[in-house]
């Protein structure tokens, strides 16, 4: 592979460097295998983006760099960032006051997760400044894999809801206790101002830079339509600005994004009709992450000894997230049936446990890569696994509005693709 | 199948079934929440009655048997709290209005009960576009031949209750000019319309045997006339208004409803001729697509009037009885609102034309609806 891009790069001088040209004809195969993977499988076509990537990781492809770093860093936050606007704008303050057992069921989950996934590990001889970091990672469910395979399937439901939001609260706590703890990996001594002070100054910076972007949409849609062309590019172009600065402040952008999009909504009940105007740019960028995801994944050092750890915390995390939607399903107005499904479709793990897995890497690139790799092989397991399982809970709870069948043999594929 | 026998019930009693939205909170589009819905509202004891309808993001609820308008409101109002703090609890809201404003009737979900399947594999794309929501009210009549003859005197009214209820403007996020688009969607069933001319309970159990006997029809329930008998209960059920944005709204169309029966029952005031619907179907276009600003023409004389200055004067000979009923609060609130040209459906325009955004005035029904 590495002789064919270099007899290429001499061969080939474009304009813009040949990463673009390399990066652009990637993207070009994912959409096709995007395409081809729902059309014949009925699969959503994430999975056909993270197979490529992965394919394309394999076999040392060398547009992405580990430990993700420049604009590829940039483009991945701002992918997570633009879908995690969307899904805490889904998610109403005024819930939790009419249904706490919503927030214990999320924090149940999230909990339950950690523990069982850190005592694993450590059961498993795992160091424990290894462990924790590794539970932290597998915390985060993923809200974008799981609003993908929700457009995919043209899903809405209680299920699909209850399945976003969770996700969504998931990857909130471990974007704070991730980015909080990838500043305390090198300390010594740990004293409780220690284990507070970069949790407090994450949230700080992100909360500041939340309220900066939800005050100026707000601002901005007391004039604007929110289904305005515009009102998307603003939003667009808001986001990429905010993304940019978080970070550079010592904030987390998803975090500082995700907090903007739940900010705002409290701010303006109105109803949130720019996703359907977000089109073909947002689709764009959600192609990228994750095919940046697998690709980077994929380029994981692989073996045996790895490969028990790696599943045996897939499988930990899967039981212990569905045991903790289980849990606190109690009184939280779900069926017990619908428990089940919500915490199979939040199985998926992608972007947000990259970018956290990757600031342990950069904070410390000796316990990073140990993190890493049990980390990359797992995220890239349950990218594609995870979004096979989202979606065939969403087809069992029956909250997709088409049938699961390949679109070539229904007859309809087409009208999918609208 | 034959035709059941006519029930006895209370004359003038009331019954008032309301069909409903739910939407979500996000975008304020329908949502498929009937069964969470039903399984939390069955929680709670409850007068009358929290069914499924023909798809997933619809509800019915029903009162019991009420005496007046005021106990029809004191019914529909635990009704209404439980469902809005049901609703609150999944995440969505509950909203009135005779269609929603934006939805895509393709997306729709058929509720997953025997007779919903079978209307579904039967009517085709026509059973996802009944996606429309209406009130019904039941109106109990003295004996089988009295219902008859109450149900085509009623059917004068029609333009009356019509532009009274109209609340569905908007149909697939397009104005359609019609203040009560949904009754369209009606007609597109062929046992819509106005029933048979039959004054006797032996006439109208001939044309039922005629047409069961063709295989057509089952029962009462596959007719889909705008004026029902409905033999089981007793009563006539008026099935062409939209339901309102307000349960108040609600119970002082039943007391309408009633005021009127009470005046049939007590007066005799005119008999009813097959004739009269020589201009039944021009009078209904008239006041869905109209509403308070239509014009009607009286079957008896064949005069022109605006719709409004017949409303007035139907109250005006009226207003004894509906006094009797305990009606008349319901009958002024209605009859200013006419005399405004108020109705829903302009209720719902003027916020669309502050908005510019059909989920925005999805949402702020909702507020409405809560009371």
């Amino acid at each position: 592979m590495n002789e064919i891009l270099s007899f290429w790069a001499q061969w080939l001088r474009p304009s813009a460097g040949l990463p673009t040209v390399q990066w652009s004809l990637l993207l070009a195969v994912a959409a096709m295998a995007g395409y081809l993977c729902q059309r014949h499988t009925g699969l959503p076509k994430v999975v056909g983006y993270s197979l490529v990537g992965t394919a394309a990781g394999l076999a040392g492809f060398s547009g992405a760099v580990w430990p993700l770093q420049g604009i590829g860093l940039f483009l991945l936050e701002l992918g997570i960032s633009i879908v995690l606007f969307e899904c805490g704008g889904r998610i109403p303050l005024r819930w939790f006051r009419h249904n706490p057992m919503v927030l214990v069921q999320s924090i149940a989950e999230s909990a339950l997760t950690y523990f069982a996934v850190y005592w694993v590990l450590v059961w498993l001889d795992m160091p424990a400044h290894v462990a924790g970091p590794l539970a932290l990672v597998a915390l985060a469910a993923s809200p974008a894999v799981l609003t993908r395979v929700v457009a995919d399937t043209r899903a809405a439901g209680p299920v699909t809801e209850r399945a976003i939001v969770l996700a969504t609260l998931s990857t909130l706590y471990a974007l704070t206790l991730g980015s909080a703890r990838a500043e305390q990996i090198n300390r010594q001594s740990i004293t409780l101002l220690d284990t507070m002070y970069p949790v407090v100054v994450v949230l700080g910076v992100s909360i500041i830079v939340a309220a900066v972007l939800s005050l100026v949409l707000r601002m901005a849609l007391r004039f604007m339509s929110p289904t305005s062309e515009n009102t998307s590019m603003l939003l667009l172009a808001l986001i990429a600005a905010a993304t940019a600065v978080a970070a550079h402040m010592g904030g987390s952008a998803p975090l500082a994004a995700l907090l903007g999009g739940m900010l705002l909504k409290q701010l303006n009940p109105r109803p949130w009709a720019w996703p359907r105007q977000l089109g073909n740019a947002s689709s764009l960028l959600t192609m990228l992450m994750f095919v940046l995801v697998s690709t980077v994944a994929a380029q994981a050092d692989w073996s045996g000894p790895v490969a028990g750890v790696v599943l045996a915390l897939i499988a930990v995390r899967l039981v212990a997230k569905a045991v903790g939607v289980g849990l606190g399903n109690v009184g939280s107005g779900a069926s017990w049936r619908q428990a089940l499904w919500v915490g199979c479709a939040m199985t998926p793990m992608s972007s947000i446990a990259l970018l956290i897995a990757s600031q342990f890497v950069v904070a410390s690139p000796s316990t990073g890569h140990l993190i890493a790799r049990v980390a990359l092989p797992a995220i890239l397991l349950m990218e594609v696994l995870g979004a096979v399982i989202a979606t065939v809970a969403i087809y069992r709870a029956g909250e997709s509005s088409k049938p699961w069948a390949p679109l070539s043999r229904g007859g309809n594929g087409d009208r999918s693709e609208s | 199948m034959s035709l059941e026998a006519f029930t006895h019930s209370e004359p003038l009693t009331l019954g008032v079934e309301l069909e409903l939205q739910l939407v979500n909170t996000h975008d304020y589009d329908l949502a498929p929440y009937a069964e969470d819905m039903l399984r939390l509202m069955h929680k709670v004891p409850l007068p009358g009655s929290v069914v499924p309808e023909m798809t997933n993001s619809m509800i019915e609820i029903s009162t019991g048997i009420c005496h007046s308008a005021s106990e029809v409101l004191g019914q529909l109002s635990p009704i209404r709290d439980a469902l809005v703090k049901s609703a609150d609890k999944l995440n969505i809201a509950v909203v009135g209005g005779g269609t929603h404003p934006f939805q895509q009737w393709h997306e729709r979900r058929i509720y997953d009960k025997p007779r919903f399947q079978e209307l579904s594999q039967l009517y085709g794309y026509l059973s996802k576009q009944f996606t429309i929501f209406g009130q019904h009210v039941h109106i109990g009549c003295p004996d089988a031949d009295a219902a008859l003859l109450m149900l085509h005197r009623m059917s004068r009214y029609i333009p009356h209750f019509i532009a009274l209820s109209a609340s569905s403007p908007y149909v697939q996020g397009q104005d359609t000019a019609f203040d009560s688009a949904r009754l369209n969607s009606v007609f597109a069933f062929p046992l819509s319309g106005r029933a048979p001319f039959a004054l006797t309970w032996d006439d109208f159990t001939a044309y039922f045997n005629k047409m069961a006997r063709t295989g057509v029809v089952k029962s009462m329930k596959d007719f889909y006339w705008d004026i029902r008998p409905k033999p089981e209960f007793g009563t006539i059920e008026i099935r062409v208004f939209d339901t309102p944005l307000t349960i108040e709204r609600a119970a002082a169309l039943a007391g309408f409803v009633q005021s009127l029966g009470a005046w049939f029952l007590a007066e005799q005031p005119f008999m009813p001729q097959e004739d009269d619907y020589l201009v039944y179907t021009y009078n209904r276009f008239q006041a869905c697509r109209f509403g308070m600003d239509a014009v009607y023409v009286d079957p008896a004389t064949g005069s022109h009037m605006p719709l409004r200055d017949h409303i007035r004067m139907t109250m005006d000979q009226i207003a004894g009885h509906a006094a009797q009923q305990g009606a008349s609060n319901a009958l002024h609130m209605l009859c200013n609102e006419a005399e405004a040209g108020q109705n829903d459906a302009r209720w719902l325009r003027e916020r669309q034309r502050e908005e510019q955004l059909l989920a925005e005035v999805s949402r702020r029904a909702a507020l409405r609806f809560r009371g």
